[in-house]
């Protein structure tokens, strides 16, 4: 074991919590300042934030209105104490910065109870599966352990094949499900969000910690990747997972592909930013190939769980070949190999389709740049979540990019970062993915911008002391990192919780959904306004369905005027075809802007009275219509 | 030289292999509990995203590195969960899959990796054993 730190005078009598800073963190790169000072008073601004925010949350639990979502979606509905233990958790956090290069198992601490704070919220209350997509993967889980195989070229209605093409996250948790001896999925994958958090974040120190040596800057930045982490891509689903298996290849590459004699003036001590950190050492081409050879499983995994990511990674790697410290091109090969062999085996279908529409995308760069489908949205909470969410991405892109200017020494150093995260951006160029692309390239811009947005706000330590700055300037320095937490975390809410009302949906639907489902017989169309409420896919291997409003505002428009006669000559002779029309379907059209205010209720009416399709089941949820062509 | 720092006491590094090379196999038999209790999904989850990540790369070979523990830590759940999707996608492939093929091929991969040293991934670079003083030296 490296040498012990010294029994530390955190007084046993304090009743701490806390743990000893662990041996291994006692920094090998050059002596410290030990833990002379008796600390008394100041361990208890250690572990009481926590236990106090901690204390508020759970308290708050009993209060939070989720069955009750009105137009705020949970932002309202959340109580005082809740919003609280939030700010608690951030005070506390900034107290336990000060001492982040001795102590940092608080830093983290805070950043995991934030993270469960945050997101922990419908995994702890919900009695249902926050997301309608998290069900279809749900569904998917439940196809896959039906049959027992995979059937990559099968064809599935809407493009449900792609699941069976990239399986990997789900076959992954096919097996979770069997071990841990669920029904399904829904029983634990609320928890996603956290648990892809928690795993993310050692992984995002690690590459933080190669490029800045300043402690505080890294567990800052990591506080601000998950504030700025609202876009919801860390659900259950394939990207989250994905995305973790990108962010290790990152650090692996950072960490031990530095090419021999490439980094000769950064390593000299005059040159850096005092808060950068040394390059790693170099490696030899064989030691580069071997470490190649012990990636390629992760590699492997990547293109199995995800088809997007394959391709951001490359782009990565692409970018990281354009320095000097990591050009390996050897690496780069291995990548966009085994991407090609992927697209071309299992994944054929989709990749071969997805070749004939780029050329329509192409370069189609207002249309790729444009997130989800066709309205706008409308409601006072969607309408806050979207201004939210793009206040965060200019707070953190003017923090990026004031940290770009101010401290030019560290963003040289730490250019293979900037460079990785720039490097997605220009599939905008290529493809919208849906209307998702946007959120994607975020995400994956996401680890470089919360690091040098950190940079901007944690004052560089130890500086020349040529140009000491008045005390006006140095109080605001000092107070820019709190005010901007603290902002940080108020458009946080917002963005991820203002349309909470379109994710969770009450048991009793998704029973009446769950009912009309399981009575369609083999071969039935499954008709909805939309395809985003939960058992959505539910069959859907069995079962074509036809989410008939999803697409552009004037076809709904038409489609209104007369829905029942709209429908019924769009559908195939001799199909029995089921009309399910709930509430979670309203509050979504209507949010997202599909159908005009009323509408889905016009829409209901409309096809209730119609003699073409009849009322098979209704509740105050929704009701379930059926048709039977002629 | 590197003699005068052995990472770990030979008989603690024993211990956390053999423990490692158990885990898979008292996962396994934690699934005879009945299901969703916690005494069953809680070994499940950390064996699987834990055990065949750290049976890689612990022991570490060589003098360690600045922020090794740190990487072993960090690295250890994306290496196993790629191996946990590689191992139930070949699975479903071969169509033999079940969650006791699934768990015994990690907890049998987990033993067998247990055994053999760790991979060259976290520590310092054996090529670079001459600057491992200068790369920790930022003063």
């Amino acid at each position: 074991m490296p040498q012990h730190v010294p029994a530390p005078v955190e007084g046993a009598a304090s009743g701490s919590a806390g743990p000893v800073p662990p041996p291994g963190t006692v920094p090998a790169d050059g002596p410290r300042p030990r833990l002379a000072a008796a600390r008394g008073p100041g361990a208890l601004l250690d572990w009481l934030p926590l236990l106090l925010a901690a204390a508020l949350w759970i308290s708050s639990l009993p209060y939070v209105g989720f069955r009750s979502m009105g137009e705020y979606g949970l932002l309202d509905r959340l109580p005082a104490t809740y919003y609280l233990s939030l700010l608690v958790l951030t005070a506390g956090f900034l107290a336990g910065l000060r001492r982040a290069d001795t102590a940092p198992w608080w830093p983290a601490l805070y950043c995991a109870g934030l993270l469960t704070a945050l997101k922990g919220l419908p995994a702890v209350l919900y009695d249902s599966e926050r997301y309608p997509w998290a069900s279809k993967h749900d569904a998917v889980i439940n196809h896959l352990l039906a049959d027992g195989e995979l059937r990559p070229y099968e064809g599935l209605s809407g493009n449900m094949s792609a699941y069976d093409q990239w399986p990997g996250f789900f076959t992954l948790n096919g097996g979770l499900v069997r071990a841990f001896g669920a029904d399904s999925a829904a029983a634990y994958l609320n928890w996603a969000p956290v648990v892809l958090g928690l795993l993310t974040m050692p992984v995002l120190v690690l590459i933080y910690r190669t490029f800045s040596q300043d402690r505080r800057l890294v567990w800052s930045a990591v506080w601000i990747f998950q504030l700025a982490n609202w876009v919801g891509q860390d659900y259950f689903a394939p990207q989250g997972l994905a995305f973790l298996l990108h962010l290790a290849v990152l650090a692996v590459v950072v960490r031990h592909f530095v090419r021999p004699g490439s980094a000769g003036r950064l390593r000299s001590r005059s040159c850096p930013d005092p808060a950068a950190a040394a390059v790693p050492p170099s490696t030899g081409t064989r030691q580069r190939a071997v470490r190649a050879v012990v990636l390629v499983p992760v590699i492997v995994a990547v293109n199995a769980v995800h088809q997007l990511t394959p391709v951001m990674l490359c782009a990565t790697l692409l970018a990281l070949n354009l320095t000097r410290r990591y050009r390996n091109p050897g690496l780069l090969a291995v990548a966009g190999l085994i991407m090609l062999a992927w697209d071309l085996t299992m994944g054929r279908p989709l990749f071969t389709e997805t070749l004939g529409t780029l050329r329509d995308s192409l370069g189609e760069l207002t249309r790729n740049t444009r997130a989800g489908y066709a309205g706008q949205l409308t409601g006072a909470g969607p309408e806050l979540a979207g201004r939210a969410g793009v206040l965060m991405v200019l707070a953190v892109s003017v923090l990026a990019g004031a940290a770009l200017l101010l401290r030019r020494r560290l963003a040289h150093s730490a250019l293979p970062l900037l460079l990785a995260s720039v490097a997605p951006v220009p599939l905008f160029a290529v493809n919208d993915y849906g209307g998702e692309m946007l959120f994607r390239v975020y995400l994956f811009a996401l680890p470089g911008a919360a690091f040098f947005a950190a940079a901007a706000l944690v004052p560089a330590a130890g500086g020349t002391g040529a140009r000491r700055a008045g005390p006006a300037v140095r109080r605001l320095r000092a107070a820019a990192l709190p005010v901007t937490l603290t902002a940080l975390l108020a458009g946080f809410l917002p963005a991820y919780y203002g349309k909470e009302r379109m994710y969770y949906t009450p048991p009793a639907e998704t029973a009446l959904v769950t009912r009309a489902i399981d009575a369609a017989p083999e071969g039935a169309l499954i008709l909805a306004a939309t395809g985003s409420f939960p058992k959505a896919l539910h069959r859907y291997d069995r079962l074509e369905h036809w989410f008939f409003a999803e697409q552009e505002l004037p076809g709904n428009v038409e489609m209104l005027k007369d829905p029942a006669r709209y429908l019924s000559t769009r559908l195939p002779p001799g199909t029995t075809a089921y009309v399910v029309l709930t509430r979670t379907q309203e509050i979504h059209t209507a949010g997202e802007g599909l159908l005009p205010p009323g509408g889905f209720a016009a829409l209901t009416r409309d096809l209730a009275a119609s003699p073409l399709f009849r009322v098979v089941e209704r509740t105050a949820y929704g009701v379930v219509l059926r048709y039977d062509s002629p | 030289m590197s003699e005068n720092r052995q990472p770990a006491l030979p008989a603690r590094q024993t211990l956390t292999r053999a423990a490692l090379a158990l885990s898979g196999w008292v996962t396994l038999a934690a699934t005879a509990l009945p299901g969703n209790t916690p005494a069953r999904w809680v070994p499940v989850l950390l064996f699987v995203c834990f055990g065949p990540g750290l049976a890689l790369l612990i022991p570490q070979p060589g003098p360690l590195g600045p922020g090794a523990r740190l990487e072993t830590a960090a690295l250890a759940a994306p290496l196993g969960l790629s191996l946990a999707v590689i191992a139930a996608t070949t699975l479903f492939l071969a169509e033999s899959f079940s969650g006791t093929a699934f768990l015994v091929s990690l907890a049998a991969f987990t033993t067998l990796a247990s055994a053999l040293p760790g991979l060259p991934l976290s520590g310092s670079a054996r090529g670079a054993a001459g600057r491992t003083g200068t790369s920790t030296g930022r003063g």
